[in-house]
């Protein structure tokens, strides 16, 4: 007979709240997975749809802080579909900008956590210091850590000049050999290697059958980057912007890991790049548009994955439906295939491997 | 001297991720000072006297949250993080929350920001530890606490705390419009108009701060979130807005501020304008000018 195990649903390894109940056997091998979710459900569904375009700008943002920009991107996507609104080049580019560096900074910190659960201290602390350099930032090109309050439709609400692009350029020239001696740490680091190496496998028949999306694709050798297969924004118009990783077989905790480095890499090369050459003009449109009637559909590729909006107009001031798939919800399934038969002590690890967003996904 | 050592636990009452990546952050670089303060992290609720709390808190984290608390044993604080554990914040009217924490448990510290800075947060903490210490010598709690943690700075441009030019404000109420979490509020009182903005209700978005045409409203980089709980209500930011009497019919009117004149009129002196009028002896003189 097995050992029913209950982890949370508040415990101190994990971050955002679900309850995990396992059934073990006698060589803590989980045989059975029931997954306990709800407990970040905020009705942001009927939330939104109280509230203006304006006030959503921000709403999508509390999504999910991890994710932050990629929801009001994509959201504001939405309203110039429905709206028809051409956003200035330079424009793109600065969404574009604001996007990469969520996706690497929100990538460190899953990496950072992951080193966390290895009780791998040296590398934990080591990788959360090197996200400062993102942090430091953010708060000072855009105000704040976590919420960049950067997309308008017609445009952005914040423009760089020549100091901050060199301020950009100054502290991604520090963080980059960082970057990139903590992705061989990681890939070397015994302990890592002990705990994620063969851990949390996803086989990549699997993982096309769930359909999961972004690094834990690319980590079971599956690369439907969005930004690559239906680019939008700045990636359509500037197709050398797209990312260039190439999937990694592993289909384990390592190769997920590692995916991500590459998305991390490959988001500072894309910043960079653009800052070299940014378009000129304006930022936004100053004339705000009508947004009429209508309905649209937007995908994105967030820093978890493929990231869909919905949204319904009716010619109002506030959206008459929205609805999401968020990465996490596809990503979330392959959950059980990788945790069953493996280690009860590995959980923990397994669940941070898929990087979820609970707040996403239950919103 | 009783001295209690602080073992903290934290509750995800359903935040946005935010405030709980940030306290990590807070707890895990040293930079934020969060290791002079010698907390342990609590692997069990049974053993913590630190509660630290976030989010907004759903409708399916309360029985959770409370079954918890009635594992905690006196003395003990609780320190909330973020304006969502304050006031349920930008999630305030949602059928799905049944927040916020202090409708279920007695709160020492609130921290607002959204999420705050980790600065802010080390310093809400250092302050939940002060207290726990209070508690634990039974002595008066202080409820207006000094800063404890020193040499913390933010950036110019760190969107902090809101403020009002009131010369340029023109009650508009864009500002109040645009607020996602319902900050803002004018009213008007007699003569005057009340433009209030709730610190702890704000999610220092800067919407107001964008969208407001006279550019009368702006965050400052003030970081100072941590208080007591005491003062809850009456962390605002109050100012009032003039009117002025028509020097023609002398009803009381707002006049239109320097700011948004100088947008409607890029091209003209405003100082020639005619701007003593109410809008509808304006309109009868424009007319009278014009085409009689
Ligand atoms: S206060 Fe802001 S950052 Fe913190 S949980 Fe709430 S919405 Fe998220
Ligand atoms: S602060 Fe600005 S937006 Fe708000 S009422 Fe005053 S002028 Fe209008
Ligand atoms: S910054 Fe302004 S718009 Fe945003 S929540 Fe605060 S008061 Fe409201």
């Amino acid at each position: 007979m097995g050992k029913t195990i209950k982890i949370g649903p508040f415990h101190p390894e994990l971050e955002e709240s679900v309850y995990f109940k396992l059934v073990a056997d006698k060589n803590s091998i989980v045989q059975e997975v029931e997954i306990v979710n709800g407990f970040i459900h905020r009705g942001m569904e009927s939330l939104v749809t109280n509230r203006n375009f304006m006030q959503n700008l921000i709403l999508t943002e509390r999504v999910c802080s991890l994710c932050s920009n990629n929801h009001p991107f994509t959201f504001v996507m939405a309203v110039e579909k429905i709206a028809n609104i051409k956003v200035p080049s330079r424009a793109e580019a600065l969404r574009v900008v604001a996007d990469e560096i969520k996706r690497a900074a929100s990538n460190l910190f899953n990496l950072a956590m992951l080193s966390h659960l290895t009780h791998s201290y040296e590398l934990m602390k080591d990788t959360l210091e090197t996200r400062e350099y993102l942090q430091d930032l953010k708060e000072t090109i855009w105000g704040n850590r976590m919420d960049m309050s950067v997309n308008l439709f017609t445009g952005v609400k914040y423009d760089l000049d020549a100091k901050k692009v060199v301020h950009i350029l100054e502290k991604l020239n520090l963080a980059i050999p960082k970057i990139k001696e903590l992705q061989k740490r990681f890939e070397n680091d015994e302990i890592i290697k002990q705990r994620c190496v063969g851990v949390g496998i996803l086989p990549t028949e699997k993982a096309l059958e769930i359909g999961v999306t972004g690094p834990v694709a690319r980590g079971s050798g599956i690369n439907n980057d969005v930004r690559v297969k239906a680019p939008y924004s700045l990636y359509a118009l500037r197709p050398e912007l797209q990312p260039r990783t190439k999937p990694r077989n592993g289909c384990d905790v390592l190769s997920r890991a590692m995916a991500r480095f590459d998305d991390i890499i490959e988001a500072v090369r894309i910043i960079k790049d653009l800052l070299s050459d940014l378009p000129r003009g304006k930022t936004y449109l100053e004339k705000r548009p009508h947004i009429p009637e209508g309905e649209a559909v937007v995908r994105t590729e967030a820093p978890r994955g493929e990231l869909i909006y919905y949204l319904k107009t009716d010619g109002s001031q506030k959206p008459i439906r929205m609805r999401w798939k968020v990465p996490t919800y596809t990503n979330w399934e392959a959950l059980k295939v990788m945790i069953l038969g493996d280690k009860v002590e590995n959980v923990t690890i397994i669940l941070n491997s898929i990087d979820p967003c609970i707040s996403c996904t239950e919103r | 001297m009783n001295k209690l050592k602080p073992k903290l636990f934290r509750i995800n009452t359903g935040s946005c991720n935010g405030c709980d990546v940030e306290f990590l952050a807070t707890a895990l670089v040293d930079k934020f000072q969060f290791h002079k303060l010698e907390v342990e992290i609590a692997e069990e609720i049974s053993q913590a006297n630190l509660l630290v709390i976030t989010g907004p808190l759903t409708a399916r984290s309360e029985p959770f949250l409370k079954s918890y608390i009635n594992k905690l044993s006196e003395p003990y604080v609780v320190v909330g993080i973020g304006t969502c554990s304050i006031t349920s914040g930008i999630f305030r009217d949602s059928y799905a929350i049944n927040g916020p924490t202090d409708k279920v448990i007695d709160v020492d510290i609130n921290i607002s920001g959204c999420p705050p800075r980790p600065q802010s947060i080390a310093e809400g903490i250092a302050k939940g530890v002060a207290i726990l210490n209070q508690k634990v010598q039974n002595v008066n709690i202080s409820k207006q606490m000094d800063t404890i943690l020193q040499g913390f700075e933010a950036p110019k441009s760190f969107r902090g705390k809101i403020n009002l030019h009131a010369n340029l404000c023109t009650a508009c109420r864009t500002c109040e419009t645009v607020c996602p979490s319902g900050a803002i509020n004018i009213t008007k009182i007699g003569d005057k108009y009340e433009h209030k903005v709730w610190h702890n209700t704000c999610c220092f978005c800067g919407n107001c701060v964008f969208f407001c045409p006279t550019g009368a409203i702006y965050n400052t980089n003030d970081f100072d979130t941590a208080k007591h709980q005491d003062e809850k209500y009456s962390d605002t930011n109050i100012s009032y807005i003039k009117t002025d009497n028509c020097s023609s019919c002398n009803k009381r009117y707002k006049k239109p501020t320097t700011g948004l004149l100088k947008k409607a009129y890029i091209n003209d002196d405003i100082n020639k304008l005619n701007n003593n009028l109410c809008p509808e002896c304006r309109k009868k003189e424009n007319f009278t000018r014009m085409y009689l």
